[in-house]
């Protein structure tokens, strides 16, 4: 058995809390400086950003946000379960427009959701409130798929996700009296300021950060390390997963809600495959059994995409104008990313965490 | 590890620093183009900017608008959504005047919701959903091209009335709100027709990436008479196999279609297709009864080194002609000013027909378009018609 799990080595076991009796939050207090130190990057991000005071470069980094937001969801799941789910962005779909029928006008609602039941039409809410709900709603989508998709394991739990994420879009892209079908949504109130992405992404961090060192949590990382023991020793699998699975499905919704109100439009085919791909292999290259490995995998990937494209714009040094052509982004991303790959197969972080003592998860 | 972590930053405080440089200047005025210059949507954005691009040379050639050049700063949306938002943001940034959105509506609102909040104007490149313009963006948005149900409409009253067509049938692609657009505008003429003789003797869907739509056309083929002209509503690529195989079954009814399949580049794969005919606002062919749109064609040719591919050129030409008019009458480049005068014009003649918007409609709900006729594989220039009468809101809003 050991010899089918070899390169995880966890920072978190079981072992290290039942070898004596633990004094109550002493785990909490040990690791609390990772999700602290997560948080002050974003902070010193967003200070950054509001000092240069460009607005597309707000923006980019209002979408870094909504990628760690996004991607610590996915987290949740994946890196705890070890079970790669291709189905989350799904619940991004649900947060996105929920959303989209609390923030839009009722009068403009009406014309695009006829189907919606009245009471809804002539609910509108501030964008924060409506992103609560949308994330309960998405975490009751995941407590309802996750009773079913829980009970798989390895492959087929991946393929039944995925199974998932097709429906949701199906049904989203033709359900016209209610999504608007194909069409883009619009009228959803633009927020451009950085802040309220901000606090999103600091308290997923922390959400994360506290799930994982739970009891639940922990017994999820035994049992991804070591199915049979774990089970043995009375770890509830499918439970353990089903916790992780709501809680991210809560995260990738609030992560939807939020997106809708940065570009102020929404379609099904936004939260499909590509996003699907970008934010696995975000977190794949960060780290997968690392909460820093996927927030810092987004930071990293993301900065890497802004260079990228910036050189495709043109860039003159002294009198030498100098551009990559363009198209070029997304194949040095590939490369680079191959690279990290071949070299840390177990992404940047592995499964350790950042910290101000060296190496504590060995 | 702190080592990356300072990469990281590093790079990121690099960008940002290193990017946008900034300012407005009142000697000059700019024109953003926040379209798509790389993914699949360049296709349909760089022939049009192209063509803005030549109103553009030729307004600074006679001396710039109210005396200033006019200066153009680009952003890529990589046909992207979210970056189409940043796109916007960032020739707003650059101090844009007049930011162009991309072609299609899905891929140029989120730039024209950034200019909108800034306050600025936006024109869509050719987008001919309605939404595009006041509906779907606000008050400072407007779209270059015309309504997709103008199509339809225009091309239902011309079969009507100039080829004594007196039974059709409606065969919608679902795949688009271009093509369902087509068909409504189609739908509302229809029963202006069936007072006056015509009659719709069927209809059926189909989707662009069938394979087969052998179900579709026994259902034609089972109509106790052919139909005499079928409306297809469809664009690229699913329009060509469609055709092909209408035509392979031996229908050979008139085919009245959308301006999305014009051009010459699919002929070939229906060879000798005859009886077949698209609206289109100006002529690719050689052949426009105006003959500025014919040197137009020239100089678009000089410019790209190639001829225009459809007439999805030409929207990007009128775009920069009807705002420039605009802001020489409003004497000013404020936007609620420029607005204002655009709303002014009624009929409006420019290059590719005349151009009305009103504060209601920033599109256009009715205009004159000229009709191509592919007849043994070679397209041309038959006739024009402008529908009898402007298309209603809540027509285009259903």
């Amino acid at each position: 058995m050991s010899a089918a799990s070899p390169a995880i080595e966890p920072n978190l076991t079981t072992g290290t809390i039942v070898a004596k009796p633990p004094r109550p939050f002493v785990l909490a207090r040990r690791t609390i400086i990772t999700p602290i130190l997560l948080a002050l990057l974003m902070i010193a991000i967003a200070l950054l950003t509001m000092m240069t005071g460009s607005r597309p470069f707000n923006q980019v980094i209002i979408d870094v946000f909504l990628r760690v937001i996004l991607v610590v969801g996915l987290y949740v799941f994946i890196g705890n379960s070890g079970v790669l789910s291709f189905g989350h962005i799904g619940f991004t779909c649900l947060g996105a427009y929920v959303a989209a029928w609390l923030t839009i006008n009722p009068i403009m609602k009406k014309m695009a959701f006829s189907g919606l039941p009245g009471w809804l039409i002539k609910t509108q809410m501030p964008y924060w409130e409506a992103a609560i709900i949308a994330a309960i709603f998405a975490g009751l989508a995941a407590l309802i798929f996750g009773r079913i998709l829980m009970r798989l394991s390895g492959i087929a739990a991946s393929i039944a996700t995925f199974a998932m994420l097709a429906m949701i879009n199906t049904i989203y892209s033709n359900w016209e009296t209610v999504t608007g079908g194909t069409s883009s949504v619009v009228g959803i109130p633009i927020v451009r300021s950085i802040w309220p992405y901000l606090i999103a992404a600091i308290i997923s961090i922390f959400i994360a950060w506290a799930h994982a060192i739970s009891r639940s949590g922990l017994a999820l990382r035994a049992a991804r390390d070591e199915p049979t023991a774990a089970a043995a020793s009375g770890v509830d699998i499918p439970r353990e997963r089903l916790v992780a699975f709501v809680i991210s499905g809560a995260i990738m919704g609030l992560g939807g809600a939020l997106m809708a109100h940065s570009i102020g439009v929404v379609t099904p085919d936004t939260f499909y495959l590509g996003l699907t791909f970008i934010t696995i292999a975000m977190l794949v290259v960060g780290g997968m059994g690392s909460l820093s490995g996927g927030v810092i995998g987004v930071v990293f990937l993301s900065a890497l995409i802004q260079t990228l494209r910036w050189l495709e714009a043109g860039v003159s040094i002294g009198d030498v104008a100098f551009a990559i052509p363009k198209g070029l982004q997304e194949i040095a991303l590939g490369i680079i990313m191959i690279i990290i790959l071949a070299l840390r197969p177990a992404g940047v972080f592995g499964n350790r965490e950042i910290s101000l003592t060296r190496n504590r998860g060995d | 590890m702190i080592n990356k972590l300072k990469i990281a930053t590093a790079t990121m405080l690099f960008t940002a620093t290193a990017a946008f440089p900034a300012s407005a200047d009142d000697s000059k005025i700019v024109v953003g183009f926040a379209t798509a210059e790389s993914g699949f949507m360049e296709a349909y954005d760089k022939p049009a900017t192209d063509a803005a691009l030549i109103r553009i040379d030729e307004i600074n050639a006679a001396g710039g608008l109210l005396g200033k050049k006019i200066e153009v700063v680009k952003a890529d949306t990589k046909s992207d959504r979210a970056e189409g938002a940043k796109a916007g943001l960032s020739v707003l940034d650059q101090g844009a005047d007049l930011v162009v959105v991309s072609c299609d509506y899905d891929f140029g609102s989120p730039a024209a919701l950034a200019a909108e909040a800034a306050g600025k104007v936006s024109f869509f490149l050719c987008a001919e959903s309605v939404k595009a313009g006041i509906q779907g963006v606000g008050p400072h948005s407007f779209s270059a091209s015309v309504l997709a149900a103008v199509q339809g409409a225009t091309m239902a009253e011309w079969a009507y009335n100039k080829k004594e067509t007196k039974t059709f049938y409606r065969l919608l692609d679902t795949w688009t709100e271009y093509n369902k657009g087509i068909c409504d505008g189609f739908d509302w003429m229809m029963p202006k027709l069936e007072t006056k003789g015509a009659k719709l003797v069927g209809q059926d869907t189909f989707k662009n990436d069938d394979p087969s739509i052998a179900a579709q056309i026994s259902r034609i083929k089972a109509l106790p008479k052919e139909p005499d002209a079928i409306m297809l509503c469809t664009m690229m690529p699913g329009s060509v196999s469609a055709v092909k195989q209408i035509r392979a079954a031996g229908i050979n009814s008139m085919i009245l279609n959308g301006s999305g399949v014009d051009g010459s580049y699919w002929l070939s794969a229906v060879p000798d297709l005859s009886n077949f005919y698209v609206p289109v606002q100006g002529s690719i062919y050689g052949d426009d009864p105006n003959p500025e749109v014919n040197k137009f064609n020239a100089a678009y040719k000089a410019k790209t080194g190639a001829d225009p591919s459809s007439m999805y050129v030409y929207p990007g030409y009128v775009m920069i002609d009807v705002w420039a008019k605009a802001v020489e009458r409003a004497k000013s480049i404020d936007a609620d000013a420029v607005v204002a005068e655009l709303e002014k014009m009624k009929n409006e003649p420019t290059l590719f027909g005349p151009r009305t918007f009103t504060s209601e409609l920033h599109h256009q709900n009715q205009t004159k378009y000229l009709i191509a006729d592919t007849e043994k594989g070679k397209p041309s220039i038959i006739d024009s018609w402008t529908i009898s009468e402007p298309i209603p809101l809540d027509a285009l809003l259903k």
